[in-house]
């Protein structure tokens, strides 16, 4: 099972990277944590429902905005709250959406989470009082199971408690995930994902499932959006804008979105990658388009199905 | 009866593609249902399969009126269908799709965190269902890869491993060689048995395969039924052997 | 108060002018090859850049400032050439496969668009500083209209019109219908498909960054141009329904001007209205105002 000892080598090595690594680096373990929370829950509705979302970052809006709302309109400063009261946003916010979305599939489907995504931007954008418009609202450090570390450095606190925190719901979720696609739930949405007319016919209801899995991957999308809170200290509108929504599908892609750690692998690679292409030109996006064009064209099953090429013995579809 | 249709009509704009049909189904029996092209055989299906909602008339199974209320309630209240086109999920292996009938069966879809492989009635249904038709060997391969004829019979299988009353087949052969028909119809007949299905309905155009497995026979001709008869006043009815099954046809 | 009634509403229709030479440009394509080209936006951003430059280039050289627009337009169309990179560069390697990497493969185009204007133009807005209103401005009910507004207007009205012509009276039409409606019975009755495609990317392109080009004596060029002037052409042909040049005109209409009306009365509400509008449509009217059966 080589599989399984590259996963309990990369737990490892997060695992002990606090104490051997930069903190540049360290830091920027945090948003990828919170995109791999996401995109695992994104996923869910794209690599085995069969749905493409191109407006998932909304619930990264929803779960960002509800920690930062709490913060400043009734001084909550608790992380355990955030992370409740997001999946709880984000989980209202999609019934009605998730209802409306799924009775569309393909490119309707697709059109229609963007104009919700959108609606929420220009809401936060244009009503200033609530949301602090365009300059966003800031979302300052929450205590972490009930601890307030205020005397902290910020940077301390961030590559220290906070890490492990965050490391511990990025693990808390992944198992979760991990056993609904092993589940019977998740055997469903893959027929779903392959023959939804089949399915029908084995009494599998397509658009009650379609809605079970849009609320999971919303929850999912929330509480990654309020785990990116803290490292940026701040949330603005541009957390939900298309383009936002069009990366975490760029991530998922890249990764590759048949496998279940494939997501998790893109945030990773789109982070570092990012981050280090900025460093050396400022023009990040044209060399990302042409990656993404590559990708499309060529290798469809991103990085896990270029593994899975290198080595037909393991199949990586999960 | 389990399966009662009375006065289906079904009008497309002014086509009129079924007329007045009235079919009854009883338990123990394999009914084919034959005619040319055009004479209202998928129409019908789809009418008893509650795809379609009928223009005029009733469909009951098991005394509830079931017209229209669709594939997933009817397949819950046990009636099963494959179609004409063979319907497979490309991604799953043999196993994981009749896993995902037998899940549907025991209502276990909704179980969001319980273990599929940890379910022993659902693997070892499926499992037995993939013996029943020959399968067993093939049970991790995709469903893509298979052959053509592994691929009808895994869609077959799969309507069967809901282990329904009544099952309703659109062509079972169609698209299969000569020499693996006989095959298909030997392994379904029997696993039918095997899994206590009370009545097969099939649509089919090979007459060897007709009247060498079915107790009644439906002529149906322009939306009307001709006859619906035993094989062998079927063979004896000049009318239906002139309009349906036609001269060149071998009829045994 | 008539006055500011006209204001609104020229405004709003100038709007839906230069939206509706995009939301035709993204309905052409879809409509032939079933793309939703995300990348239109980008194209509109570059033929405002293009436009701006070549503005320049004119003015610099000593061109009468009455006939800017000539260049302006010309330079608009003339770029619509990057459409055969795009098609032949990318595109065509997807034609058959899901609709979502096709889609995707237009993001990636966005996102290398964005910067490729960066790295040509800068980052900061770039405009034609004050030739807006070298034709001057006309009274109409009281309200001074730019007649440059009046002038896009009617371009935008002879471009409906040139391409409801081309699509219904010609033979290039025809073949693009056929091919719109079955490609393998057109492509069996000896269409050549990779020309059609070709050709048909390239005008989609074209009419986007000619309404770039047009938009820019009114408006600065930024490079966020593009990515937010999709989301309103994406409004614009949901509304009108996918593929049809009448859902076009129409759908321009309806967001140019409620959105003009909007921003007067509670500018709040701006895009969140056309959003809303675009969700009741998806939601009652999936197909569009316009949208065909098969769409």
């Amino acid at each position: 099972m080589t599989g399984g000892l590259v996963l309990i080598l990369a737990l490892l090595a997060i695992v002990v990277a606090p104490w051997v690594a930069p903190t540049y680096y360290l830091l920027l373990m945090l948003p990828f944590m919170a995109y791999a929370v996401v995109l695992l829950g994104l996923n869910l509705l794209f690599g085995y429902t069969g749905l493409v979302s191109f407006g998932h970052a909304l619930f990264i809006g929803i779960g960002a905005y509800t920690g930062a709302f709490l913060a400043a309109h009734l001084t909550v400063r608790s992380m355990e709250v955030f992370l409740v009261a997001a999946a709880i946003a984000g989980a209202l916010v999609a019934a009605p959406v998730a209802a409306l979305c799924v009775r569309y599939v393909k490119i309707y489907f697709g059109m229609l989470t963007l104009a919700f995504g959108m609606v929420f931007y220009t809401f936060v954008l244009k009503f200033y009082r609530l949301t602090g418009g365009d300059e966003g609202l800031p979302f300052p450090r929450p205590a972490l199971l009930g601890f307030p570390l205020d005397a902290m450095p910020k940077t301390d606190y961030l590559v220290g408690p906070y890490y492990y925190y965050s490391l511990a719901v990025l693990a808390v979720a992944t198992l979760g995930m991990w056993r609904v696609v092993r589940s019977p739930f998740g055997l469903c949405l893959k027929t779903i994902r392959d023959n939804p007319a089949k399915a029908e016919t084995l009494g599998i209801g397509v658009t009650r499932y379609r809605w079970y899995a849009f609320m999971i991957s919303a929850v999912y999308a929330s509480v990654g959006g309020a785990l990116l809170g803290p490292p940026t200290g701040n949330v603005d509108p541009t957390l939900a804008y298309w383009t936002h929504s069009g990366n975490l599908v760029f991530m998922t892609l890249l990764g590759g979105f048949s496998s279940f750690f494939g997501p998790v692998l893109g945030a990773f690679v789109f982070i570092y990658l990012q981050n280090w292409v900025m460093s050396v030109v400022p023009y990040w996006r044209l060399i990302f388009g042409a990656i993404l064009a590559v990708i499309v064209i060529f290798a469809p099953g991103g990085l896990m199905g270029l593994f899975a090429r290198a080595r037909p013995a393991e199949v990586a579809r999960g | 009866m389990i399966l009662k249709a009375e006065g289906l009509r079904k009008l497309y704009g002014g086509f009129c593609a079924l007329d007045g049909v009235s079919l009854a189904v009883g338990a123990g029996e394999f009914v084919s249902i034959i005619g040319p092209n055009g004479a209202g055989k998928s129409t019908l299906i789809n009418i008893l399969t509650g795809v379609t909602p009928p223009s005029a008339g009733t469909v009951r199974f098991k005394d509830r009126d079931v017209s229209g209320i669709g594939p997933v309630r009817l397949a819950r209240l046990g009636m099963a269908r494959s179609f004409q086109l063979v319907q497979i999920f490309p991604d799953l292996s043999v196993l994981e799709t009749l896993q995902a009938a037998v899940v549907a069966r025991l209502g276990r879809g909704t179980r969001l965190f319980a273990s599929l492989s940890g379910d022993r009635e659902v693997q070892e249904g499926a499992l037995e269902v993939a013996e029943l038709f020959g399968l067993g060997e093939k049970r991790h391969v995709p469903a893509r890869q298979l052959p053509q004829g592994d691929k009808k019979l895994l869609d077959v299988a799969s309507a069967f491993a809901l282990r329904p009353e009544i099952i309703l087949l659109d062509e079972p052969t169609s698209g299969v060689s000569t020499a693996d028909k006989t095959a298909i119809m030997e392994i379904m007949v029997a696993a039918a048995k095997r899994i206590g299905i009370q009545a097969i309905i099939q649509v089919e155009h090979d007459m060897d395969i007709v009247f060498g497995y079915s107790d009644r026979i439906v002529a149906l001709h322009q939306g009307r039924i001709l006859a619906d008869a035993t094989p062998a006043e079927i063979r004896a009815d000049q009318r239906v052997v002139d309009t349906v099954i036609g001269r060149r046809a071998r009829v045994r | 108060m008539t006055q500011h009634v006209v204001n609104v509403l020229l405004s709003g229709i100038f709007h839906a002018s230069i939206l509706f030479l995009v939301a035709a440009g993204l309905q052409v394509v879809f409509g032939v090859q079933k793309i939703f080209n995300l990348a239109c936006g980008s194209f509109y951003a570059l033929g405002a850049y293009v436009g701006v430059s070549a503005v320049g280039w004119y003015t610099g050289a000593g061109g009468p400032a009455a006939l800017f627009v000539l260049p302006l337009a010309l330079a608009g169309l003339a770029v619509g050439a990057v459409g055969v990179v795009v098609e032949r560069g990318l595109l065509r390697f997807v034609y058959d496969r899901d609709e979502t990497f096709q889609l995707l493969l237009t993001f990636a185009v966005v996102l290398m668009m964005e910067d490729a204007i960066r790295m040509t133009w800068g980052t900061s807005p770039r405009s034609t500083a004050g030739l807006y209103l070298t034709y001057g401005q006309v009274p109409i009910l009281g309200a001074a209209v730019p007649v440059y507004n009046l002038i896009v207007i009617g371009a935008s009205l002879a471009i409906a019109l040139l391409i409801g012509w081309l699509l219904t009276r010609t033979a290039f039409g025809r073949i693009i219908r056929a091919s719109a409606d079955n490609r393998e019975m057109a492509e069996a009755l000896g269409v050549d498909m990779r020309r059609v495609y070709a050709t048909v990317f390239t005008l989609g392109t074209a009419l986007g960054t000619l309404g770039g080009a047009l938009v820019i004596p009114a408006t600065a060029a930024m490079s966020e141009m593009g990515i937010e002037l999709i989301v309103e052409a994406f409004a614009v042909v949901v509304i009108g329904g996918l593929g049809s040049m009448r859902g076009a005109f129409v759908g321009a209409l309806i967001v140019g001007v409620l959105r003009s009306i909007a921003i007067s009365v509670y500018p709040e509400l701006e895009m969140l209205l056309i959003y809303l509008i675009v969700i009741a449509v998806l939601v009652l009217r999936p197909r569009g105002l316009f949208g065909g059966a098969a769409a």
